[in-house]
């Protein structure tokens, strides 16, 4: 099955004109993602913001997105080319419903498409600058991964992008078991991204939970934590060290 | 089928709306030695009798592992099976590696059949000369198609092809509505009986069959000589028996699964010795 790659005007390294063509920074970029397996399969989470550097520029993007019948795409990092996968893979969904043939897509295999966009344009120095998280449940058979934009991608019982690697899979090592219900794991899901809130500059307070399950994919209406900013750490936060922030 | 003026290319029609050379070409498959599938919910059994140009040379590999839930067996040219096995081959591990799944067979016999059309509108090339019996897996369980030159492709429960097909085919039809449920190990002996009814007389030996099986949580292999000759032991020795005893004056009596006693006594000396 081929995919199409952007047609560029010859290799980016070599050719000073085709630098225009490719990508040098992100633009306008979304935050951390967190997911975590549960009982019924796997929950998602992630805010509503896209950043435009330090700006908060956009604050209603949607950046988890379900993906045929059996997988749920998240995405931090470049909003443009979180759509351009979007495309890329709304035309492979749609081949693969052309075929009418009882066989589909699972996560497994949507996954490892990924990974090799990912990293075939890693090696042509133009990548997508993204780091995804694809979860899905395909024949009672739960898959949660991620691919990073150099193309490195691996399989866990929960991830999280950017922030959420330092700030939340902690959290998660410490208190994800197997078989969470729904309650529990939207509990840790919102322990994690308050966490990120705190932290994380470039968090907003609105924020999605997707869950999907064998019967399909539900995202939740945006919704804000509440948060406490009392502590007595958050008080006299330089007291131990003068003119630091 | 007799020349006419309609024949030369592929790319021209008779008045009736027929291709010639397509004609031509499924001739070439009914001309090569036999190949027979049968399948079950989920296992798939490719066999085929092993024909060889001299008594000097080895037999023609005509049965080939495309994947490890995907076989074909082929009749006709081998040479352009051999390709087209290659092409599958190919098509197969491109799908694994970029989905670390493994292809559809219902998908690959239409890639396959798309290439075998292209070669009946093309008036600088020409059909494939070779039928293929492509069984596999996929996620509703097990498949049999049959891949035409004419770009045709259809799905069987158990078919043959090849010369001598349709005797094969006649004790084929008698059994097709069991084979669903068949166990693996009844689908390997309607297999090999299947081969033997193309062989027309000749003694069954394991040495002119090869037979391969796949199925759900079996990958693709083929049966090793010793295994084929087991099975055909089974049953030649039943038909070796009901033959001595008849010859015997007896009247039928059932079929034994092990050494026949009472047949043992006549010692017919032209039968070729049975293990016992």
């Amino acid at each position: 099955m081929t995919f199409t790659i952007p047609i560029d005007n010859g290799d980016a390294v070599k050719n000073a004109e085709a630098d225009s063509q490719r990508t040098l920074y992100p633009y306008v970029t979304g935050t951390s993602i967190v997911a975590i397996k549960y009982k019924d399969g796997v929950l998602m989470a992630s805010d509503m913001g896209g950043s435009y550097g330090s700006t908060l520029r956009y604050k209603n993007i949607e950046r988890m997105k379900a993906i045929g019948k059996h997988s749920l795409l998240g995405a931090s990092g470049e909003i443009s080319d979180f759509q351009e996968i979007l495309r890329y893979l709304d035309e492979l969904v749609l081949n693969d419903n052309m075929w009418d043939d009882g066989n589909s897509l699972g996560p497994k295999e949507v996954h490892n498409y990924l990974t090799r966009v990912m990293y075939n344009r890693r090696n042509k120095f133009n990548p997508l600058w993204n780091t995804l998280v694809l979860g899905g449940v395909k024949n009672g058979e739960t898959y949660l991964g991620m691919v990073s934009m150099i193309g490195v991608s691996f399989e866990d019982n929960h991830v999280a992008t950017g922030f959420g690697n330092h700030l939340a899979r902690p959290i998660l090592r410490d208190e994800w078991h197997a078989d969470l219900s729904f309650e529990d794991g939207v509990k840790l899901l919102e322990k994690c991204m308050r966490v990120l809130l705190y932290r994380d500059r470039s968090a907003i307070n609105k924020l999605q939970i997707a869950k999907i399950t064998e019967e399909g994919v539900t995202v939740s209406q945006p919704y804000s934590l509440k948060t406490f900013w009392e502590f007595k750490a958050f008080h006299n936060p330089t007291a131990g060290a003068e003119g630091s922030w | 089928m007799f020349r006419n003026q309609y024949d030369t290319d592929v790319t021209t029609w008779s008045p009736t709306g027929r291709l010639f050379q397509v004609e031509y070409a499924m001739e070439a498959v009914k001309q090569g030695s036999a190949a027979i599938g049968l399948r079950s919910r989920s296992h798939v059994v490719l066999a085929c009798v092993n024909k060889a140009q001299s008594e000097l040379s080895s037999h023609q590999k005509k049965i080939f592992k495309v994947d490890d839930h995907i076989g074909v067996a082929i009749a006709g040219l081998t040479a352009d099976g051999r390709v087209l096995s290659r092409y599958m081959r190919s098509e197969a591990i491109n799908h694994s590696f970029t989905y670390e799944s493994p292809l559809p067979v219902g998908r690959l016999v239409v890639h396959l059949a798309d290439k075998a059309q292209v070669c009946t509108q093309r008036s600088w090339k020409r059909p494939y000369g070779v039928g293929l019996l492509v069984g596999g897996l996929d996620e509703s369980g097990a498949h049999l198609y049959y891949n035409c030159p004419s770009g045709n492709y259809f799905e069987y429960q158990a078919f043959a092809i090849g010369s001598r097909s349709q005797a094969a085919k006649t004790y084929l039809e008698r059994r097709f509505e069991s084979f669903g449920d068949s166990s693996r190990e009844d689908l390997i002996k309607d297999a090999i009986l299947a081969v033997r009814e193309t062989l027309q007389g000749e003694t069954l030996k394991s040495s002119l069959c090869t037979v391969s099986v796949l199925g759900v949580g079996e990958p693709f292999h083929f049966l090793d000589q010793e295994t084929i000759q087991k099975v055909i032991d089974t049953f030649e020795k039943v038909a070796e028996d009901e033959e001595v005893e008849a010859g015997d004056g007896e009247a039928a009596v059932a079929p034994a699964e092990e050494g026949g006693d009472g047949g043992a006594g006549a010692g017919d000396q032209d039968v070729a010795p049975m293990e016992m």
